[in-house]
């Protein structure tokens, strides 16, 4: 079953008993130990913040949010997000990717987090699916079916959630939605410019699988 | 952003912040009526106030609404503000906005706070699962790097590029952008991302290290400015249900 293969993410030891009665979920969720190992938690950790740091540097040399820039901020992200699921190509990435760059956001920029666990939710989602197409190994295509798929997810959350705020005032979430429509335009764009930069990453031998 | 101003004023512990911003965006989201919301802002502008200084908080909102409304071509905002006005109260009109103000006087002096290695402090004590937790101060401890990484690479294409590294630059060659700018960034990141969990693996740091424990302060103006907010939290609420019920 897939949980059970998801739980194989660590490499099983010959003669070991790992069957998925003997694995411990509650501690691994907590620890981390059988589902991603130190290195990835840094390399996810590293991402994060890169993501994070480009998107407030284009976003402050654009001068604001002009459709510009907010094409050029999700389009980085989104080919960060891509390299990072072919470097750590584990089923959960994404997932904690995602929790730990809004965690970021609402401790250094004060955005919410009431949008968070829906989102944690999606993203689980589409990465129980990849995982059913046989996970992102060696396939960076799908890393970006993810990161494009988890990203629709998270706008149509984001807009769900804008309708609450002004629900007073329907016309405004015609706005919304271009603004999503827009950076989503750029999200497709740095899906195509992350799986290129993935063949120049993996010809420079820095990224290997 | 937290480097451009400066926290004065009424000490608090970060959780009490973190509190009242959580708080704060529910209440945001339920508040239906214009007295409750009103009670609201007013006490969050007191909160506020109570910790940045007056220029600060202007400036603060004039750098927020300026990011804000960039993006939103201003015209095209204000004929739907107007079309939508028209035929409804200006109280309800107002709504929205209310929503922001009060979200945006909470989060503030949480955005604003001490600095990333008070955050850090904060993140120990919240008892984050270790899968969270190990990320996140590694994101906190590498932002200042990938952004001196990022201006050292921008001098360098400037110096490259005679000086043609001005916004003009950036705009019309995204392409050039690209290239020799963000996949350098990838590359350095790569690097170190690589250094760093060889780093941290021989150091026998894990998701189940312990990264030491701050204790917390918990101040009799956090007591004061939590109760406080409780009472106004209950009074809003009693304005909503009497709006509800009429």
């Amino acid at each position: 079953m897939w949980f059970g293969g998801l739980a194989l993410n660590t490499k099983v030891q010959a003669g070991a008993a790992a069957t998925p009665q003997s694995f411990n979920w509650r501690n691994a969720l907590w620890t981390g130990r059988g589902l991603f190992e130190t290195r990835d938690l840094v390399t996810i950790g590293l991402f994060a913040g890169a993501a994070k740091a480009a998107t407030l540097v284009v976003a402050l040399m654009g001068g604001g949010m002009n459709p510009v820039t907010m094409v050029l901020k999700s389009a980085l992200f989104s080919a960060l997000w891509v390299v990072l699921l072919v470097k750590v190509p584990k089923t959960g990435t994404l997932t904690l990717a995602n929790t730990v760059g809004a965690l970021l956001a609402f401790f250094l920029m004060g955005q919410t987090m009431i949008t968070l666990p829906s989102l944690m939710a999606a993203t689980l989602l589409v990465e129980v699916g990849i995982r059913s197409l046989g996970g992102y190994q060696g396939r960076p295509w799908l890393a970006a079916l993810a990161v494009g798929l988890s990203e629709l997810a998270s706008r149509v959350i984001h807009i769900a959630y804008t309708y609450l705020w002004i629900r007073e005032q329907p016309a405004l979430l015609a706005m919304v939605a271009v603004i999503s429509l827009l950076s989503y335009f750029g999200i497709c764009l740095g899906l195509f410019g992350g799986l290129r930069m993935v063949r120049e990453l993996r010809h420079a031998g820095l990224i290997q699988n | 952003m937290p480097g451009l101003f400066r926290i004065d004023g009424l000490k608090l512990a970060p959780e009490t912040r973190l509190i009242l911003a959580l708080a704060g965006s529910v209440a945001a989201l339920v508040a239906r009526d214009f007295a409750a919301l009103a009670v609201l802002i007013a006490a969050s502008m007191v909160y506020l106030l109570l910790q940045l200084r007056v220029r600060t908080a202007l400036w603060a909102y004039f750098f927020l609404s300026l990011l804000a409304l960039s993006g939103l071509a201003g015209v095209w905002l204000m004929g739907f503000i107007f079309e939508a006005m028209r035929g409804d109260t200006f109280s309800l009109a107002l709504l929205p906005f209310g929503r922001l103000g009060l979200t945006l006087n909470l989060v503030l002096p949480l955005a604003l706070q001490t600095s990333l290695t008070g955050l850090a402090g904060t993140l120990n004590r919240l008892k984050l699962p270790g899968l969270l937790k190990l990320p996140l101060i590694v994101t906190l401890r590498f932002i200042p790097t990938f952004l001196s990484d990022f201006k050292q690479l921008r001098e360098a294409v400037t110096l490259r590029f005679r000086g043609r590294g001005g916004l003009r630059f950036w705009l019309v060659r995204p392409v050039v952008w690209w290239r020799v700018i963000f996949l350098p960034l990838v590359v350095r990141l790569i690097r170190s991302a690589d250094e760093l969990a060889v780093a941290s693996e021989l150091k026998g740091l894990s998701a189940e290290t312990d990264f030491g424990r701050a204790e917390l302060t918990w101040s009799a103006s956090d007591r004061g400015v939590m109760l406080a907010a409780v009472l106004t939290l209950v009074t809003a609420a009693l304005l909503e249900a009497g709006h509800v019920a009429a």
